[in-house]
């Protein structure tokens, strides 16, 4: 008897609820309303690109359209998986993301470490004004910056090499060189902004903790590996873990417009080859399918890293 | 307080010598492309410049900044930061409003229809053919509509009203006041800190895009201050990308102009650095703690 009233009870409820719910609605149509300009916009910037995805299964004929064009099902993930192109291009996104992660990833953490020390106001706000600067150059300023200074012929850098005796390096058309710029570079750009995070982490641990440390006679070195770092650490997950959803772009914007065709072998990636591909070649269906490509694992890797972040820290990305 | 030890002496030291270099490693490129902005040109081509000009002369910056294409890039830049910027910031804060009642049926579906496009999208080409069809390319819209909701900024805006007590809305609402009412003269008139900072995360997205005009742009008129610097700079034959004459061209050096190219081009945002320092680092850590 008792299930049979709790039943009619949640019914009853269950009426309730979707009354309040409809009224609600009616009662605040002008909130959706407000909803329609952003609902129009991502529907068509959005959601109908998605939708394009279909000509990744098709071979798409820019003058039939979408619904002219012939379909081939998987044959451009076949083409993908046999072409040796693609291989380098993924070996290379590779790479360069893995180097960037490796070097890259630490360098915030240990300048946070570090500006943390510094006692005098001016020093650091001087150093953080500098620092952060390259942030908010685009990538067109930044390779002028570096083609500029790198350059074989009258390049600073070249010419500090060629004064302590040493033959020119061509930087940027040196395919054994380009990945090593690459890195450099983002790390020359970003390293400085992606220390605030940090920064702001370290700011919210207790200065008790320090004091209490300092009681123990434990050392400033100490207290930094044993307090300021452990007090960052949710942080670093997080970041790292936001790093890996990101595997594959191994930064197409500053790839394109750092590189030329003398170091494709080693400076094409993912990003650069789809526009290559697609805008230079117009060869859409694959460049669409190497997009797809590089679209779901991003995808799958991002849920991944959900995954962790709340088995780890109890917390969703988003 | 106890007094520094020797090891301590050592750490500090060591500590502002490492963040000394990090400021000169960034400051030495900028101030190497600047004196060559200013140098004369055979003290460029002998590799004679390095972080002082050689032979100061302003000549060079005088005919980059006075070209007609540069400053035509310039208005074409400027004119997209500041449309794109206001029709963004209008329509994420309109959007964000309604996504902030989660407790209005329906708002959580729509919250996770755009959270799903961070995560997933339809990549390059159906979005350049998407632009094409809807007969925007080389328009200064393909580089602005495409742009107009950041979801990253909606959900900082949307987070940031949720912050706001329920009570203000409560007593317009006794009033009589509608929601479109309080919208704009309860909520957006407290949000000002919040929309100054995403206006300035959209500003600088719209003024640094490259790649959107990479794609979209194909007339030397519309080009962005990006795509211009671009085309200086990736020339190895500047004749082509500058409106002088050749026998003009004959006395104006290409290494100088690149250099100064650059340099005119970063000027801009260096004059507005301090706000953006300022409201770029609120933005982060709200977005960090709130994202």
């Amino acid at each position: 008897m008792a299930s049979g009233t709790k039943a009619a009870n949640t019914k009853v409820a269950d009426i309730k609820v979707k009354r309040n719910r409809w009224k609600l609605f009616r009662s605040n149509l002008d909130m959706y309303l407000l909803l329609v300009p952003g609902l129009a916009f991502l529907l068509l910037f959005k959601y109908t690109p998605m939708y394009g995805i279909i000509i990744a299964f098709q071979e798409f004929n820019i003058f039939t359209g979408l619904s002219g064009s012939e379909w081939v099902g998987l044959e451009q993930f076949n083409k993908l998986l046999h072409s040796e192109e693609f291989l380098q291009v993924l070996i290379n996104t590779l790479l360069i993301s893995l180097y960037k992660i490796v070097i890259l990833f630490p360098l915030p953490i240990f300048i946070a470490l570090i500006l943390n020390e510094v006692r005098r106001m001016f020093f650091k706000r001087a150093i953080q004004t500098v620092i952060y600067l390259p942030h908010f150059l685009s990538w067109v300023i930044i390779s002028g910056l570096f083609l500029n200074i790198l350059s074989p012929s009258g390049g600073i850098v070249n010419e500090i090499i060629r004064s302590f005796g040493g033959a020119p390096i061509s930087f940027m058309t040196d395919s054994d060189m380009f990945r090593s710029v690459v890195v450099f570079t983002a790390g020359w750009k970003e390293s400085g902004w992606s220390a605030i995070v940090f920064i702001a982490a370290i700011a919210g641990i207790e200065q008790e903790q320090y004091e209490a440390a300092a009681i123990d006679g434990a050392g400033r070195i100490r207290q930094m590996f044993s307090i300021s770092l452990p007090g960052m650490l949710p942080i670093i997950v997080l970041m790292f873990i936001l790093r890996i959803g990101n595997l594959l772009e191994a930064g197409t914007e500053q790839i394109l417009t750092m590189y030329n065709p003398l170091v494709y072998a080693t400076g094409d990636v993912i990003g650069t080859f789809v526009y290559r591909m697609g805008l230079g070649q117009q060869d859409y269906s694959f460049s669409t399918a190497v997009g797809l490509f590089n679209s779901l694992v991003g995808f799958l890797l991002i849920i991944l890293g959900n995954t962790l972040s709340r088995k780890f820290l109890q917390r969703s990305i988003w | 307080m106890r007094s520094k030890s020797a090891g301590d002496y050592v750490l500090d030291t060591s500590i502002y010598l490492m963040l000394t270099l990090m400021g000169v490693i960034t400051l030495l490129p900028f101030a190497n492309v600047l004196s060559k902005a200013v140098s004369e040109e055979w003290a460029i081509v002998s590799g004679k410049v390095g972080i002082f000009p050689v032979g100061f002369q302003l000549d060079t910056m005088k005919f980059v900044v006075t070209s007609s294409q540069f400053l035509q890039a310039l208005w074409i830049s400027v004119l997209v930061a500041v449309i794109g910027t206001l029709l963004s910031l209008l329509l994420t804060a309109l959007t964000a409003y309604p996504l902030s009642k989660r407790q209005l049926p329906g708002i959580g579906v729509i919250i996770v229809l755009f959270i799903f496009t961070m995560m997933f999208n339809g990549g390059i080409i159906p979005n350049y053919l998407l632009i094409r069809e809807l007969g925007l390319i080389d328009s200064l819209g393909a580089l602005i509509y495409p742009a107009l909701i950041s979801v990253f900024n909606l959900l900082v805006i949307k987070s940031y009203f949720e912050t706001l007590p329920e009570s203000l809305e409560e007593s317009a609402k006794l009033e009589g006041a509608g929601n479109l009412t309080i919208l704009f003269r309860i909520i957006l008139p407290l949000s000002g800190p919040v929309l100054a900072t995403i206006g300035l995360f959209y500003a600088v997205y719209f003024w640094n895009d490259y790649f959107n005009p990479l794609l979209y742009i194909n007339s030397t008129d519309l080009r962005p201050l990006p795509l211009y610097l671009q085309d200086i700079v990736m020339n190895a034959n500047a004749s082509s990308a500058l409106d002088r004459t050749a026998d003009q061209l004959m006395n104006v050096p290409a290494e100088g102009v690149r250099s100064a190219t650059v340099i005119a081009s970063t000027v801009p945002i260096l004059l507005v650095y301090p706000y953006l320092q300022k409201y770029f680092i609120k933005g982060v850590l709200i977005g960090s703690v709130k994202g």
